[in-house]
């Protein structure tokens, strides 16, 4: 099993191992050198001890001789002699009972040797005393003398027992000294040659273990750095390892980012390159296919000049040499020729690499971006020609009614040079104007945001003149500003005035004398005045036939000039459509008896309400029933129907004639069209009533249209949205 | 049933008169102006006085003021004969006592009805 160190705890063997083998060394060196200390004093000792010995065994060996010596003469140099060497025998002995007494194996012999000593002691005294007394007391000494040596004797031989072993180890203390010495030099030599084999092991275990992978660390970094492949992972989990593995992680983002990187040039829909300071193509993407027709096979060695139009090749020039003298950065729009020979163009995003001497690029394609931004300036020239030439003032305001902006109108309606009236209030154009503080700015908003309101202007001279005034909003950078589009209506008013004094003196002229030959026409076809022959009632029947027609052709052509100028003004209230239906049933009744024509009314709720001017829907229902008589076949029928919906009522006039060719149909409510050029005259009528119906219907925000089929008749129809529930009805 | 009939034109006055006379069978009285009219009004206090709109001197509204501020011809309805067919003048019409109006051309044959209905409305 292989142990997973790191690096901190390899470093800690590498110092505790030899640590502790020189601490193990010095503790078992040190305890040889006390070994060999003991010893030494061991032998010290042994000599102090048969020392001692042989001094007590030479007291007692004297004090026999002085006792002697006293016994023979008497002298007291003996006695003195002998009492200072008895003294001194109980000091000798404890001295050296004090030396050996630490040893228990030779107690035994101490202890004897105490009694031996205390026996000679006894002896000695004894004997001095017998000398003492003299006499007979000579001869005791003798044989004290005699049990002297048997005490001496044992004395010497227990001394001899005490001494044996310190002997020994006097004699063998050289030899024991030798034996130490070489004890340590060969540890010396062992500890020093393991220090030195355990340096060895170390050294090899950090090269293998560290050296080694920080090598392959190194490597790695290196290869890194030239994004080539990387060594295998460094096995383990200690610091090296994981600094690899980190290694490894950045080497696959490099490559993951490259990947990428390589995706997005080699699909990006813009051109990316790198150029070098020959100005030619060194690296180019896939997209150069599509932006110019080459394969970037075709372009890798060409100068990129060759694809700028000669015209843009100066100012290309001139942008490429700022770039590289220190620019940097630019971007430079050129039209490029395609392979076809079309023109491309192309807005660059160059970047200069001094130290590469390359200039790497990103080409857009920006044609469709030009032509854009031509037709949006074109447009702009367009609006501005429009404003600028437009009859219409505007004049362009923020929320307070400061002046912004005039446009050329307003400076000739009004009579003011632009700049007298920007950063003045709209309010100075206005007869009831005061002050910005007062609320017409506000009225005048609420007035006329979003429609157009009639007002009332003032001209620089004072004078006043009617318009038509309307504020549209316009969200701009700046916040919301308003649009004054005023138009001045006082040559149309004019002109309007004048239609309407046209068409009444018109009609009055026409209508005056028409009354006169109408009446006398008719007073005249009645025989009040006298008879008149066939042929001149039939001369006055038509001439007041006619006379009607013209009459009706007058009221109709008023009917729709007034219709399409919005001058009717009609009495909208909430009205019966049963009441409606009756009064214009009952007015076409006998014009429908005269064509032999019959008129049936279908199925009709009678609350059904519609929002309506009633005497116009009469109008418009009489029109249609009349239409529908005249143009059915005799014996035939004209149906009303009423068909309601939640929201709306409509009518249908159902006839039986002849139907309406479908190219027509859409006609048929234009002004003086009919379907036959003969039916004015064979039917009669001015072509004008269904153009007067659509108008009418029109003014009440219904419609109107036909169904039909040629040759089997027509259904015209109308809607009207219904009265709100619960109003007043007008019958 | 006694009528006044005030327009400067002689053939409608003419003819007006016949239709009423010869139809209606009603008394007719003309005047060519207004200030003939008021005078005949007042004199003859007809059931209802046929007024032209449009008269030099003085017109319609002009007269049928006249008429009304006098108290012996305030009461007698009066009838505008005009050739003006916008609401605008029917209002202005009304506003100034009309009793009701009558377009020009007008049917011989029913003006006699026209003007009873008027009245009697």
């Amino acid at each position: 099993m292989q142990v997973e160190l790191k690096i901190k705890h390899k470093g800690l063997i590498l110092v505790a191992v030899p640590l502790l083998f020189e601490l193990v060394f010095l503790a078992v060196l040190s305890g040889l050198l006390r070994q060999a200390d003991y010893k030494t004093w061991q032998e010290m000792h042994s000599k102090t001890v048969v020392y001692e010995s042989s001094a007590l065994s030479r007291l007692f060996h004297d004090a026999g001789i002085a006792m002697g010596g006293y016994a023979l003469t008497k002298s007291p140099l003996f006695r003195e002699r002998f009492d200072s060497i008895v003294s001194s025998i109980p000091r000798e002995f404890k001295h050296l009972q004090k030396l050996v007494g630490r040893n228990s194996s030779q107690k035994g012999s101490l202890k004897r040797l105490e009694t031996y000593t205390n026996s000679g002691l006894h002896l000695l005294s004894t004997a001095r005393d017998a000398i003492e007394i003299g006499g007979e007391g000579v001869s005791r000494v003798r044989s004290l003398y005699s049990e002297m040596k048997g005490v001496s004797k044992n004395i010497s031989t227990e001394l001899d027992n005490l001494t044996a072993e310190s002997r020994k180890i006097e004699e063998d203390g050289p030899n024991a000294r030798k034996q130490s010495d070489q004890m340590v030099r060969v540890f010396l030599a062992i500890g020093v040659l393991f220090n030195i084999g355990l340096a060895f092991v170390l050294s090899y275990f950090f090269s293998n273990g560290i050296t080694k992978r920080l090598f392959i660390l190194t490597d790695n970094a290196n290869r890194l750095a030239r994004a080539e492949q990387l060594s295998d992972p460094i096995k383990g989990t200690d610091e090296i390892a994981h600094l690899d593995a980190v290694f490894h992680n950045m080497a696959d983002a490099l490559a993951e980012a490259s990947r990428k990187e390589r995706a997005i040039v080699e699909n990006a829909a813009d051109v990316i390159c790198s150029i070098d300071a020959d100005n030619k193509f060194t690296k180019i993407s896939p997209a150069c296919k599509k932006l110019w027709g080459y394969e970037p096979s075709e372009l890798i060695g060409t100068r990129y000049l060759n694809l700028v139009i000669s015209d843009d090749v100066e100012e290309t020039a001139i942008a490429t040499r700022a770039l590289r003298k220190g620019q940097h950065t630019a971007s430079f729009e050129t039209r490029t020729y395609r392979k076809d020979r079309s023109i491309v163009t192309v807005l660059w995003s160059a970047f200069w690499s001094p130290t590469e001497n390359s200039m790497f690029c990103v080409a857009h394609d920006i044609t469709e971006r030009k032509l854009i931004e031509e037709a949006l300036k074109e447009s702009e020239r367009r609006v501005r020609s429009i404003i600028e030439n437009t009859l219409v003032s505007l004049i362009v305001i923020d929320r307070f009614g400061m002046i912004e902006l005039v446009n050329p109108q307003t400076e000739k309606s009004f009579g003011y040079p632009a700049e007298a009236v920007l950063d003045q209030n709209i309010g100075i154009l206005f007869p009831q104007f005061m002050s910005a503080e007062d609320n017409f700015i506000e009225e005048l908003f609420a007035q006329a945001s979003g429609r157009i309101a009639d007002l009332e202007m003032m001209r620089a001279d004072g004078e006043l003149f009617p318009v038509e005034f309307s504020l549209s909003q316009l969200e701009t950078n700046e916040g919301t500003r308003f649009i004054a589009n005023i138009l001045d209506v006082s040559e149309r008013q004019e002109f309007e005035k004048l239609k309407r004094e046209f068409v009444s003196t018109v009609s009055h002229e026409l209508r005056t004398p028409l009354t006169s030959i109408r009446g006398s026409l008719t007073l005249l076809n009645t025989g009040m005045l006298g008879n008149l022959n066939e042929k001149g009632e039939r001369m006055v029947s038509i001439a007041e036939r006619n006379t009607i027609r013209l009459i009706n052709l007058i009221n109709d052509i008023l009917d729709v000039e007034r219709l399409a100028s919005g001058r009717v003004e009609m009495q909208f209230d909430n009205t019966e459509v049963s009441s409606i239906i009756e009064r214009s049933v009952e007015s076409v009744r006998s014009f429908a008896d005269q064509h032999s024509v019959k008129l049936e009314v279908g199925d009709l709720r009678p609350l059904t309400r519609v929002y309506a001017d009633g005497d116009r829907i009469i109008q418009v229902v009489i029109n249609l029933l009349s239409n529908a008589v005249k143009f059915s076949p005799k014996d035939s029928t004209v149906t009303l129907n009423i068909k309601e919906e939640t929201e709306w009522v409509e009518l249908q006039v159902i006839d039986r004639g002849r139907g309406i060719p479908e190219k027509y149909k859409a006609l048929v409510f234009e002004r003086f069209q009919q379907v036959e050029v003969s039916d004015a005259k064979r039917k009669g009528g001015t072509g004008l009533g269904l153009a007067i119906c659509k108008g009418i219907i029109e003014q009440h925000k219904g419609s109107i249209g036909v169904e039909s089929e040629e040759g089997k008749g027509s259904t015209f129809w109308f809607r009207l949205p219904k009265a709100p529930q619960g109003e007043a009805v007008m019958a | 049933m006694k009528i006044l009939i005030i327009d400067d034109e002689e053939d409608i006055r003419y003819v007006c008169g016949s239709s009423l006379e010869l139809i209606g069978g009603v008394d007719v009285f003309e005047a060519d102006g207004g200030h003939q009219g008021i005078n005949l009004a007042a004199s003859e206090k007809p059931d209802a006085i046929l007024l032209d709109m449009i008269m030099p001197d003085m017109d319609g509204a002009a007269t049928i003021t006249a008429l009304k501020k006098n108290p012996e011809t305030a009461s007698i309805p009066v009838i505008f004969l005009t050739t003006r067919t916008l609401s605008l003048d029917f209002a202005r019409m009304k506003s100034l006592g009309a009793a009701g109006w009558i377009v020009k051309p007008f049917d011989p044959m029913t003006i006699t009805d026209q003007i009873k209905e008027i009245i009697n409305k």
